[in-house]
């Protein structure tokens, strides 16, 4: 599979929706597969909160990429067929422009000054990218959990951009309870003696721990009870793979290890302004869904996961009944998915016919 | 069998209208009526199976148990609901029935007729029927709630359910004179148009 990664830079100012602006700013970006003479087989891949622009393949660090089950040639988006773009949203930590980065006006990290973003931004954005790539639409718009949103908003904001939209383990908005949940990840980050109000940069430290804490209390939200029964149950950790002497059970072990590596990659500013602009979507703001909904010309298709708790399939459900209030052609699929929330990053017969079969319909 | 159902409730369906089918398999009929009559379709089905030939037909379907209620259809303003076929398979048929009547101002039923000669054979042989209609055994049917045309229509009645159409079917999908003189007997199928 060919993967081409490149940075690109847009130099036109861009209004947020906060209202605040970034004179410039660039995204990086992968590409797999070929856009085709007629420019008809465009795919965009938009990422969940952590993830970035390397959804698939391995990349020079042989990291595999992000929806790799999902994606490559004859997968279910098929990259011997269409081609696939997937970027790293503005905010992140990845390399596009993020609180990590140099601001151009004081030569310094953004940091804690970096203006917040939001899914409608990461839109515009990605609108602004496909422009640049003279993609004249998207076949597809796709991802799961706030990657499902950013294919919501995409189908409401460029109705004519888009044929296609695969919103996956996702909502119109977030609940209290997912954002209750961010708030204590984001707590935990805030009271780490190395946050510094988010100047960490300044002092050559990161709030490693409160980073760690966070992450490890997502991963307990983004799998089900069920897998944690099943793929640790009460079992403990043997003497020589523990990660330290505190650990009992293997799922301590699993988590300090998952929450330590995810806080060495992580950018912690990065990870405050993605919780915080999910919990502030709300799909068609003060006009409601309903009305927005109005507007969709893509095909829709949602679909929800059982065993997913964070996003259940009932709010996927919320936004089929809105689009079929409005006659938008739209199918909700619930598939068992034995992975919680995260089933929508794996693999399944089910779940990798459906999305191939919408594609191709 | 269903592109037949399409032609026999061809007059009864209205060009560009919104219509839901309950129960809808692979979404063979919802398409032939897209197809032929431009309708606007959505598709109810609990089988993941026949979710997937729904979705490579391109008809709109959504999963769902309709056992467990389907209020949740009433905002859309539907024209017409459709179950083929379906209403013997629910736990509570009369309550879908309305429920339907709700959703939409007409509704069209299909069900196989339990009085069919056939059936009642069967039945006086001692042995519960198994025909090409209602093919299953006894043990592993999902037909719980078989009636025949009598039944159903007495149904209608009490709950004041008004039956303004309706066509009966032979062993073929064919409707004919024959059947007519007494479909409690000679109908192997039923077909509809309800108004409450």
């Amino acid at each position: 599979m060919k993967i081409k990664t490149e940075i690109i830079t847009f130099s036109e100012e861009l209004i947020l929706e906060s209202g605040e602006n970034l004179d410039s700013f660039k995204l990086i970006v992968e590409t797999y597969g070929e856009l085709n003479a007629s420019k008809t087989n465009a795919i965009l891949l938009c990422h969940a909160f952590s993830g970035n622009h390397h959804a698939a393949g391995k990349n020079d660090e042989s990291v595999t990429g992000w929806w790799d089950q999902i994606v490559g040639p004859k997968k279910a988006i098929d990259t011997e067929k269409y081609y696939v773009v997937c970027c790293n949203n503005i905010g992140g930590c990845s390399g596009s422009t993020g609180p990590l980065e140099i601001n151009p006006a004081s030569n310094k990290p953004y940091g804690k000054d970096f203006p917040q973003v939001s899914v409608v931004d990461w839109v515009k954005t990605q609108k602004m990218l496909m422009d640049k790539l003279k993609i004249p639409y998207w076949h597809l718009v796709t991802g799961g959990s706030l990657g499902g949103m950013q294919a919501l908003e995409w189908s409401i904001a460029y109705p004519k951009s888009i044929k296609k939209a695969g919103i996956f383990a996702a909502a119109a908005s977030s609940s209290t309870q997912n954002i209750a949940l961010n708030e204590v990840a984001r707590e935990s980050i805030r009271k780490d003696q190395n946050f510094f109000d988010g100047n960490y940069y300044e002092h050559g430290v990161s709030p490693k721990s409160g980073l760690k804490t966070a992450r490890m209390l997502g991963h307990i939200t983004y799998l089900s009870e069920e897998l944690m029964d099943m793929r640790f149950g009460r079992r403990f950790q043997d003497e020589e793979s523990k990660v330290d002497q505190k650990v009992n059970f293997e799922v301590e072990n699993y988590l300090q290890y998952k929450g330590e590596k995810f806080s060495e990659s992580f950018d912690a500013n990065s990870y405050i302004l993605m919780t915080k602009a999910m919990d502030s979507y709300v799909a068609g703001k003060d006009q409601g869904l309903n009305n927005v909904m109005k507007n969709v010309e893509a095909q829709l298709l949602i679909i929800g996961f059982y065993s997913d708790w964070l996003y259940p399939p009932e709010r996927g459900k919320e936004i089929q009944l809105a689009a079929m209030d409005n006659d938008v052609n739209s199918s909700y699929v619930v598939l068992e998915g034995d992975h919680g929330h995260d089933s929508f990053l794996f693999d399944s017969k089910k779940y990798s016919k459906i999305i191939k079969k919408f594609i191709e319909s | 069998m269903t592109i037949k159902l399409s032609k026999i409730i061809n007059d009864w369906v209205t060009d560009e209208s919104k219509i839901i089918d309950f129960g809808c398999g692979d979404g063979s009929l919802l398409k032939e009526l897209m197809d032929t009559k431009n309708v606007l379709g959505y598709g109810v089905e609990i089988s993941d199976s026949k979710i997937q030939k729904c979705i490579t037909n391109g008809v709109p379907v959504i999963k769902q148990d309709i056992d467990k209620g389907i209020d949740e259809f009433k905002s859309s303003n539907f024209d017409l609901s459709i179950m083929a076929r379906s209403i013997q398979c629910l736990k509570n048929p009369n309550l879908a029935l309305n429920d339907m009547l709700k959703l939409s101002k007409r509704c069209v039923v299909t069900l196989p007729n339990l009085g069919y000669w056939r059936c009642r054979i069967s039945l006086i042989s001692g042995a519960m029927p198994v025909t090409p209609e209602l093919p299953s055994s006894w043990y592993e049917t999902e037909n719980i709630h078989l009636c025949t045309i009598r039944d159903f229509e007495s149904l209608c009645e009490s709950e004041g359910i008004k039956i303004k159409d309706k066509v009966f079917l032979n062993k073929n999908g064919n409707q004919s004179r024959f059947v007519s003189i007494n479909p409690n007997l000679m109908a192997v199928e039923g077909v509809y148009l309800l108004e409450k």
